[in-house]
């Protein structure tokens, strides 16, 4: 299975969303980074078809996705950036209704139901309406329906919003498990649920891939370019205005500061191993603030 | 598909709106309409005290009626009308209040001032029933023949059209069956023939949100990516709102009808509509007039649940959808009197904004040559717009599915 996107683009009037991009993706997870407006849930819609490109084409195994219809949408799992619920129903419920709209039968969804509900943990609150849930609760509600037609390929674009450290930890397991003979891509821009578990990651900066590859291979490139720098309080303050800082912490007196730089930043600075983050950072740091 | 349908059905019923609608129209149409109608506001005793002057024993006073009714033999001669008079002009002498209450005093009144419109002394308040000579009143049939023929003229329908109708009229049998009119003449006028038009803005309410109300991006997204998609989803949503406004209406009518059945029972069931309405030239008996009266709600509210799935798939949120379906029913009866002839005829086309009581018009439309009895096409017309509607519905839900 191979599911390909040929010089994808996509114009909203004259704003660029999607720049003529071009991957393959096989089995695996693909991890998707960018900082907001990067053009990743826009790539994603357009990866369900859901969205029509202004130009270029989607395949799945060499067959064009909007011609497949409902051939496709059958293998297709997606959890949208902004989930939609009907607030007066029961996860159970709702979760029902999806099945339906996927077209399971009632017999065999009503079991898979129930396994996602334990798979998320909300076996004990299914009975509950969602709008008692809260953010991270309904985002799991979101997973689960994404998953409930067990599909080859699953989208999710960040789903792990709002989700608390040991759920976001449940999560990336269970999307691990999950990949194996599948297509999964997620979005985010929490680096670090990527850098788990991601067998490969695609960077996009103003709807262009500006990097990809497996995380070793991304993290090479930001070799040579991290460096840490202990200096005074007053002068953390100007290495903040003046360089890009990934990291600070404190030590005793003196400020630890994790400096990303393509030279030696100061006479003072070692250089350090790098992470998916720094390089992150390196690509975004100034459109995300950081500086 | 099925059991989307059946998700559907099931979303559109757990909505507050809908079960409050519901409840309201229930409560309006047949606790208020039907049955403390029945027992209290229409047809209880006079007491002349209390603000409704009625008291709460229409039962009785209804089965009291239909008893007093049998005496006159059960069909409508001039013998038996004559007799009516008689009988009512006594009870008035004799300030006998309660055998005044049991008579048909509307129905006797309106043949009086239909048929023998020279007995009418101008000079005097009272009721015709209550001075005209009872052994005046002879050739019923005759005058209720010049009268019909008459009231065509007056119309302007002359001709082949009169010809029409007079032909329909030939068939109502004579002498009618009598049995106390008053009970079905709310029946027929008020109870089915009026409902429609109530149901309506219930209807409107209810089904507005159908497609409107799934503008959220996050659950339009999710229908677009999945296999049933948004076509079956339109279908299931279709069949949904018809099957709602066939619940809607079976919960109004049974309840209605149980309501009827209760209070009139089944007497006068043959008796022919122009018992009520002397002029009406059609050859049905009331039982078939309110078979049509439910059957025009019926096929109207099926007419107009079309139209309004129609406009809340087209329309960007439920409060304009429901303001626009609603606008579709009250706009053309508001401008009723400022439209042109043929118009206010076209109008009664849309669904439930006429009534079943176009049962009793003497109204003709001319198709291709040929006329037609206007309740024929008040019946189907209405279903078929409503139908017609149906596949504009999914074709404005597809183009608002866009992303």
């Amino acid at each position: 299975m191979e599911l390909s996107i040929d010089r994808l683009t996509k114009h909203y009037g004259r704003k660029i969303a999607v720049d003529c991009v071009s991957a393959s993706f096989k089995p695996g997870l693909y991890g998707l980074l960018g900082a907001n407006g990067a053009g990743k849930t826009t790539l994603m819609r357009m990866l369900c078809a859901v969205l029509e490109a202004t130009s270029g084409e989607v395949f799945l195994d060499k067959k064009e996705v909007t011609a497949m219809g409902a051939d496709y949408r059958d293998l297709l799992g997606y959890l949208p950036q902004e989930f939609g619920y009907y607030p007066g129903y029961t996860a159970m419920e709702f979760l029902m209704y999806i099945a339906a709209l996927k077209g399971i039968p009632r017999d065999i969804a009503k079991k898979r139901v129930r396994e996602l509900l334990e798979v998320v943990g909300l076996e004990s609150v299914s009975g509950k309406k969602l709008r008692t849930f809260s953010g991270g609760m309904k985002q799991r509600v979101g997973i689960a329906q994404a998953l409930l037609n067990q599909p080859k390929i699953l989208i999710l674009d960040e789903p792990t919003a709002g989700l608390d450290p040991r759920e976001r930890v449940r999560f990336r397991n269970l999307l691990a498990d999950y990949a194996g003979e599948r297509i999964v891509l997620l979005s985010t821009h929490i680096v670090s649920d990527i850098e788990a578990i991601a067998d490969e990651v695609l960077m996009m900066k103003k709807g262009k891939f500006v990097l990809q590859g497996t995380i070793a291979e991304l993290t090479r490139k930001a070799a040579g370019k991290v460096w840490e720098l202990a200096v005074s309080p007053g002068e953390a303050r100007r290495w903040q205005d003046e360089a890009i800082v990934a990291n600070l912490r404190h030590e005793g007196e003196q400020v630890v500061l994790r400096i990303l730089s393509d030279t030696l930043p100061d006479g003072r600075a070692v250089p350090c191993e790098a992470s998916l983050e720094d390089l992150y950072l390196y690509y975004f740091g100034s459109e995300e603030g950081v500086r | 598909m099925m059991e989307l349908f059946l998700l559907e059905h099931r979303k559109l019923w757990r909505r507050g709106t809908t079960k409050v609608c519901v409840f309201v129209c229930f409560v309006y149409a047949v606790l208020f309409g039907s049955v403390l109608s029945f027992q209290w506001f229409s047809f209880g005793s006079s007491n002349h005290t209390d603000s409704f002057g009625n008291n709460f024993d229409g039962y009785r006073m209804i089965r009291d009626c239909q008893e007093y009714s049998r005496a006159f033999g059960g069909e409508l001669t001039d013998e038996s009308f004559q007799q009516m008079v008689r009988d009512y002009q006594e009870a008035e002498a004799a300030h006998m209040d309660r055998r005044l209450q049991l008579t048909d005093r509307q129905g006797i009144q309106g043949w009086l001032e239909a048929l023998y419109p020279e007995l009418k002394d101008s000079s005097s308040l009272k009721l015709m029933v209550s001075y005209v000579d009872p052994d005046e009143l002879t050739g019923f049939y005759e005058r209720r023949q010049q009268a019909v023929g008459t009231f065509l003229e007056i119309s302007g329908q002359e001709g082949r059209e009169k010809e029409y109708l007079m032909q329909m009229e030939q068939s109502v049998q004579k002498p009618f069956r009598y049995e106390w009119t008053e009970g079905w003449s709310a029946v027929l006028s008020t109870i089915a023939g009026e409902t429609g038009t109530v149901m309506a803005v219930f209807l409107a309410i209810v089904l507005s949100p159908l497609f409107a109300g799934e503008r959220r991006d996050g659950i339009k997204v999710l229908m677009l990516t999945t296999k049933n998609g948004w076509r079956k989803t339109a279908f299931a949503k279709i069949l949904t709102g018809l099957c709602f406004a066939l619940e809607f209406f079976a919960v109004i009518a049974a309840g209605q009808v149980a309501s009827q059945l209760f209070f009139l029972g089944t007497a006068g069931w043959d008796m022919p509509i122009q018992n009520i309405k002397l002029i009406a030239v059609a050859p049905m008996n009331m039982l078939q007039a309110e078979i049509y009266e439910y059957a025009f709600t019926l096929l109207g509210m099926i007419g107009y649940a079309g139209i309004v799935m129609l406009l809340s798939a087209a329309a960007g949120s439920s409060v304009l959808a429901m303001v626009s379906s609603l606008a579709a029913v009250l706009v053309p009866t508001s401008l009723e009197n400022y439209l042109p002839f043929w118009l206010q005829k076209a109008k009664d086309l849309i669904p439930l904004v006429g009534t079943g009581t176009d049962i009793f018009r003497t109204n003709t439309l001319c198709i291709f040559g040929r006329y037609i009895w206007s309740p024929y096409l008040l019946i189907t017309i209405p279903v078929l717009i409503g139908m017609l509607c149906v596949p504009f519905a999914v074709k404005g839900w597809a183009r608002r599915m866009r992303v």
